[in-house]
């Protein structure tokens, strides 16, 4: 029991530094750009296919994760820029054509992956289980991604928190036109910011995609728990969702271990009764 | 309603009472499923078109409607008189739960509905000793009342060709009401109707379980036409697809959901005939729709009878 209690802590971090890698670049781009893309979890799905096919090709899983996430780069421009922009703050319209969007590449996905659960090889190094201390068996990959997780965290927060960089993109969450009044290019910021945030989700792609596999579907699935990260953590923090992950992958896990029928309920449940207090979630400002 | 939408009104009803003498079954199949349809989107529609409010979740008072009657029908041959009011009440009390969400505005609205809306899909997809899992529950029979039974699929059309015209003359008793002028101006400015002591949250959460009533009614009649309930009709798909057609017929009017419904399956029947990549052709619609026809066909009708009708008084 106590052991099982142990190991699902580590199932719960370590799906919450996957979560935080896709999160942190939807809540970024609200914080920003204030756009919903609703098609992040495609772009999550769609990274981790480049990156299968990349292994696939040439064998190398860092390879894969640059090219899972340079091709959501490319494409989120794209659509950033000939789509999403042309509907201004209008989140309902937002939704709905970035829907549009994820319907259209999940099933191009669909027609070049096929249909089944596929995998993205683990690198050698990192295949099996190997024995954490106390004599527990774990799976190294899920152990080291927890460790991944924390560096991108630390990275992203130094970025945010101690750069010029981050205190104009600060700045552009709090207030756009005083930042636009300053001189400073938004434009450039904007795809920047969505940059980061497309090669967050198509990197989260290739190592979500090592353990929880690639299917037609999975998208939407990671996505809400992305969406609910950022609803816990409040919209446009990345401290809150951050902390946002912990909490959506404990309880996931910890649900799925005790009440694997109604898993889901126990991960929604109480976000329903969080925004009962805190209708903008823990670290929530007023947009 | 001015003398030529009483007309058009009369003819479609009675193109509506003429169908099946005109089409076969699969076509009939298919326009019963455009009028349940249609009942969705427009309970989506009585949210995002009189409050403004925008839920993804209505797939949910749908599904659970439609679980219900099944379960309660095929498992404990619980008669129609009971088992469909059991499925609206269920529905609705559902809706009475998720309702809390009227305590989010825009974006935190629609993200939490979303949440919310999978709290059901997952339940029914994971708990198959009660919901048959992903195979969902099956053999659901014709509705019964008593000795009144329907047991063909034209007379089921009927039925729900009744609900609906129902359905339709109580939605606009309710949004003339003084209820669905208070609905609108929350739309148009809520800070302005909470200074004239309006208690919106409440309004809101009001029209939230109404709208949950309206699709739980649809799932209701839904069940009893497919026969069959599973996990896919809880998905978030559904939900988008219902919001969907009421902006493709025109959000905030009442013909609109079902010529969006009728648009948005009869597009989907007619090209999965031919062409693999169906949801490509259905996100293009949603993309399409946004960028150049927010206002929807029937917006576009209005807006084309004002300029012949501009263009006449130049003319004259």
């Amino acid at each position: 029991m106590m052991t099982g209690a142990i190991l699902q802590a580590i199932n719960g971090v370590s799906l919450a530094a996957l979560l935080f890698l896709l999160a942190s670049g939807f809540t970024l781009s609200f914080g920003v750009m204030r756009v919903v893309n609703m098609a992040h979890g495609a772009y999550y799905l769609l990274g981790g296919y480049v990156g299968l096919s990349t292994v696939r090709a040439t064998g190398s899983f860092a390879l894969a994760i640059v090219a899972g996430g340079a091709a959501i780069v490319l494409l989120g421009f794209f659509v950033d820029r000939f789509l999403l922009r042309r509907t201004g703050e209008n989140h309902l319209a937002q939704v709905l054509l970035s829907v549009g969007v994820a319907f259209v590449i999940g099933d191009i996905a669909l027609q070049i992956w096929g249909g089944d659960s596929l995998k993205v090889p683990v690198p050698e190094l990192l295949r099996g289980p190997m024995e954490l201390p106390g004599g527990l068996i774990y799976p190294a990959y899920r152990f080291v991604l927890i460790f991944f997780g924390i560096v991108v965290g630390v990275l992203l927060w130094l970025l945010y928190r101690k750069t010029q960089i981050g205190a104009v993109v600060r700045a552009g969450v709090d207030d756009r036109e005083q930042v636009s009044a300053t001189g400073i290019n938004i434009d450039r910021l904007f795809v920047m910011v969505s940059a980061l945030a497309s090669f967050l989700a198509g990197m989260s792609g290739v190592v979500g995609g090592a353990f929880l596999t690639l299917y037609p579907g999975a998208e939407w699935e990671i996505l809400v728990y992305a969406l609910v990260v950022v609803i816990v953590g409040g919209l446009g923090s990345l401290e809150g969702a951050m902390i946002g992950a912990l909490i959506v992958g404990l309880l996931d896990a910890y649900g799925r271990w005790l009440l694997p029928e109604f898993s889901y309920f126990v991960l929604f449940a109480p976000m329903a009764l969080l925004l009962l207090v805190r209708p903008r979630g823990l670290f929530g400002k007023e947009f | 309603m001015r003398r030529a939408d009483i007309a058009l009104a009369c003819a479609a009803l009675a193109l509506a009472l003429a169908l099946p003498q005109l089409a076969g079954p699969f076509w009939m199949g298919l326009v019963t499923q455009m009028l349940i349809f249609g009942l969705l989107a427009l309970s989506v529609d009585l949210l995002l078109g009189q409050t403004g409010l925008f839920s993804l979740c209505h797939a949910s008072f749908f599904a659970v409607a439609a679980y219900t009657v099944a379960i309660l029908q095929v498992r404990y041959a619980v008669p129609t008189a009971l088992a469909a009011p059991a499925g609206l009440l269920a529905g609705t009390l559902l809706a009475l739960v998720f309702g809390i969400a009227v305590r989010t505005r825009g974006v935190y609205f629609i993200l939490t509905t979303i949440a919310l809306g999978y709290i059901v899909w997952g339940v029914a997809h994971r708990w198959s000793s009660f919901t048959g899992g992903d195979n969902g529950v099956t053999n659901v029979p014709f509705p019964a009342l008593g000795a009144l039974r329907i047991d063909s699929h034209t007379e089921y059309y009927y039925f729900v060709l009744a609900v609906m015209i129902a359905c339709a003359l109580g939605y606009r008793v309710l949004i003339d009401s003084p209820f669905g002028l208070g609905l609108r101006g929350i739309k148009a400015s809520e800070t302005r109707m909470r200074s004239l002591g309006y208690r919106t949250n409440l309004h809101l959460y009001a029209a939230f379980v109404l709208s949950g009533l309206l699709a739980s009614l649809a799932g209701v009649l839904y069940v009893y036409y497919n026969r069959f309930v599973n996990p896919v009709s809880a998905s978030f798909p559904i939900s988008v697809e219902a919001t969907l057609m009421a902006i493709v017929g025109g959000s905030g009017t009442i013909v609109g959901p079902f010529i969006g419904a009728a648009v948005i399956l009869g597009l989907r029947n007619w090209v999965s005939s031919f062409f693999e990549l169906y949801a490509t052709v259905m996100g293009v619609v949603f993309i399409a729709t946004v960028l150049w026809a927010p206002e929807g066909i029937v917006g576009l009708l209005i807006r084309l009878r004002l300029r012949i009708a501009s263009a006449r008084r130049e003319a004259s």
